[in-house]
């Protein structure tokens, strides 16, 4: 079982960081490379089984078998991977190795690196726990693994006011946020007395309290905050710029996916599953409104990715503008969530989840690749004002390159991999109200226009400030000209990867026939 | 700090130790566990930090030494964690199989891993926690 290795490497890696970095300056770095390299393997290792098999991993700690003795409820910790959690944990582990491999050169210049490292490796421990994770207070551990690992990382550079003023924000109003979560949780095991998920969902069905739909209003509340969706995005927009571009990368391609989206779908599909909803409404049984939650989903969706967009125009800070990009591509992402607890059961809810988990993986690589061009542009010219620079194709033609496909790819250019994933949001949108696929193809206008910009900052008229940059050492080019690989191969092979796996993803999440529960279910026995 | 409290912080850091000690190492059959423990010894390690100043901490607190140790009690925790891969992550078994950890329940020597990691988080809480407060204690100066 290869599993559990997904969460012990990255802890060894941290615990063992100290005592590492005593024993040689360079050391510390390479052991990163290498526990992360480690974890992307094992993670394409959970990641093929899942597909292949084409069923839940379900495994429990502790024991081989999740129910107690002499009782017909499941009372340990255990770990479910659906096909969903095993593509995030793939896209995890790729994105902070190359992030990890990036910093190599990236923070040559600054102190206290082993620090650094550990940090890194416990946010991608705490992302990993929570996309593998089936049961809901171990969920808040990790969730919280990864917040404090990521204040920590966005105020890496004390030494700057904006990393600190940025830090202190997004711990505040991030601590708020996890509050919620966690009495969320608290409610619900007050009520159901079961923290497992799958077992929760059974119960929930039986009784659907007005508890329980407080606690969902809680925990769909505090992990909005945390995927950075319009009315309390304003932690993202500060964080990302002052955090180092490696984590810049991490955060926005990795930390709002993990903790914020993949855990709203978690928790909509698999604890209230709509479609239980649904039948228990035919018998008049008493039911969660699924419907009111798909609803308030894309109503964020719209305002996230209309919001998101058009303040992303406006910005001269190039990290900025990124940031606020990526709180647009959020809004697609919920869009398809929202639209999959709507049409749920449809062909067109099927396809909007696929493509919102299809935009995840797109996202996730593209929004990486431009925080390194980012990275890589602060760190050979000192600068992310856009006003001050211009005509860096000439110095830098690899990294030009690489801006260019990256910006493309997030517009939805047909060639490369943001075209197919956006396809399927407009699709399914337009299927389901055509209102709503027009404010989405609004939300790409202004991404339009903001990209635009930026591409002036790299094949306009060069100024004073370019003359004599060139382009970074290899260890940072590496990690980014993998990006453009994975881009553009996605890209060619768009709709194989959308039948292959993201709907075969999507079907497993939308749990129709109840997957996600009979995986627990069949350790008791006689489902 | 005063005479007074520099003798009765040699008299009470040693009993502060020994009993955070004692909650550490009996975690599993008393209350308490590795935390509370683990920052119990932490106050005395306050304590001595208040009372003979910083001067006196920073030959005796060795930076390195401390987070190599908070390491190290991470690492006995995972690797306490791993003894029973062969059945599941966390297999206690230690407990069921084990050599000397599965005595009759109430004795010290019982519950398989737990006294171990209560011992490992202990060290983890200890060293972990002095050396943030000792850092602090440094934080450079009260302005510019």
């Amino acid at each position: 079982m290869t599993l559990p290795f997904l969460v012990i490497l990255p802890l060894f890696g941290a615990f063992s960081m100290p005592i590492v970095s005593l024993l040689g300056k360079k050391l510390k770095e390479y052991w990163a490379v290498i526990i992360s390299g480690a974890t992307f393997a094992v993670a394409a290792k959970v990641f093929y089984t899942v597909w292949r098999n084409n069923e839940i991993l379900l495994y429990t700690l502790g024991s081989d078998n999740p129910i107690g003795r002499g009782v017909d409820f499941p009372i340990r910790i255990v770990w479910e991977v659906d096909l969903f959690g095993a593509l995030l944990a793939l896209t995890i582990t790729f994105v902070s190795f190359l992030a990890i491999v990036y910093s190599l050169g990236y923070m040559k210049h600054d102190t206290g690196l082993e620090k650094y490292y550990t940090l890194v490796l416990v946010l991608e421990l705490g992302m990993l726990g929570v996309v593998i994770t089936g049961d809901i207070f171990n969920f808040y551990v990790f969730l919280e693994i990864m917040s404090i690992a990521s204040y920590a990382l966005v105020a890496f550079r004390n030494d700057t006011w904006e990393g600190i003023e940025a830090g202190i924000k997004y711990m505040f109003v991030g601590s708020l946020a996890s509050s919620f979560i966690l009495l969320g949780i608290a409610l619900l095991y007050g009520q159901y007395g079961t923290l497992t998920m799958s077992y929760l969902a059974i119960k929930i069905a039986e009784n659907p309290t007005l508890v329980a739909k407080v606690a969902l209003a809680f925990l769909i509340g505090g992990l909005l905050f945390k995927s950075g969706a319009v009315p309390v995005h304003m932690w993202l927009a500060d964080a990302h710029p002052a955090a180092p571009s490696s984590i810049s990368a991490m955060l926005s391609g990795l930390v709002i996916k993990a903790g914020g989206v993949y855990a709203i779908a978690r928790i909509v599909f698999s604890i209230f599953n709509p479609g239980l909803h649904i039948y228990l409404r035919t018998f008049n049984a008493p039911s969660v409104n699924m419907d009111v939650i798909g609803w308030i989903i894309v109503f964020f969706a719209c305002l996230t990715l209309l919001v998101g967009n058009a303040m992303a125009v406006v910005q001269t800070d190039m990290k900025r503008l990124f940031a606020f990009s990526s709180v647009g591509q959020i809004g697609y992402i919920l869009l398809g969530i929202g639209i999959g607890t709507l049409a749920y059961g449809t062909k067109v809810g099927e396809l909007a989840l696929a493509g919102a988990i299809y935009h995840i993986v797109n996202h996730a690589l593209i929004k990486a690749l431009l925080f390194l061009v980012a990275g890589v542009v602060i760190h050979e010219v000192g600068t992310k004002n856009l006003n001050e620079l211009s005509g860096l194709a000439k110095r830098m033609p690899l990294t030009t390159f690489s801006f260019t496909i990256g910006a493309a790819a997030i517009i939805g250019l047909p060639p490369l991999n943001g075209f197919a994933s956006k396809w399927i949001i407009y699709e399914s949108s337009a299927m389901y109200n055509p209102i709503l696929a027009a404010v989405a193809v609004l939300g790409t206008v202004f991404s339009l226009a903001a990209y635009t910009k930026v591409l002036f900052t790299f094949l306009g008229k060069e100024s004073e400030r370019v003359r004599d940059v060139k382009e970074p050492e290899k260890s940072m080019m590496f990690p980014m000209l993998v990006l453009v690989v994975a881009i553009t191969v996605m890209g060619l092979l768009p709709w194989q990867i959308s039948d292959k796996i993201m709907i075969p993803a999507a079907k497993m999440l939308e749990q129709l026939n109840g997957e996600y529960i009979l995986a627990l279910l069949k350790f008791i026995g006689g489902a | 700090m005063g005479l007074i409290v520099k003798t009765m912080a040699r008299a009470t850091i040693p009993l502060i130790g020994i009993f955070g000690a004692y909650v550490i190492s009996h975690g599993h059959l008393t209350p308490g566990g590795g935390f509370q423990g683990g920052a119990t010894i932490a106050g005395a390690g306050i304590l001595f930090l208040i009372a003979f100043g910083i001067n006196e901490a920073k030959e005796r607190i060795n930076k390195s030494l401390y987070s190599a140790l908070e390491g190290l009690g991470g690492l006995v925790f995972l690797a306490a964690g791993m003894l029973g891969l062969g059945v599941a992550f966390f297999y206690n078994t230690l407990w069921y199989n084990g050599p000397i950890f599965n005595g009759k329940p109430g004795t010290l020597l019982s519950a398989g891993y737990l006294p171990v990691m209560n011992l490992a988080v202990g060290l983890k809480v200890y060293t972990g926690l002095v050396s943030a407060v000792f850092a602090m204690a440094l934080f450079r100066r009260w302005r510019k």
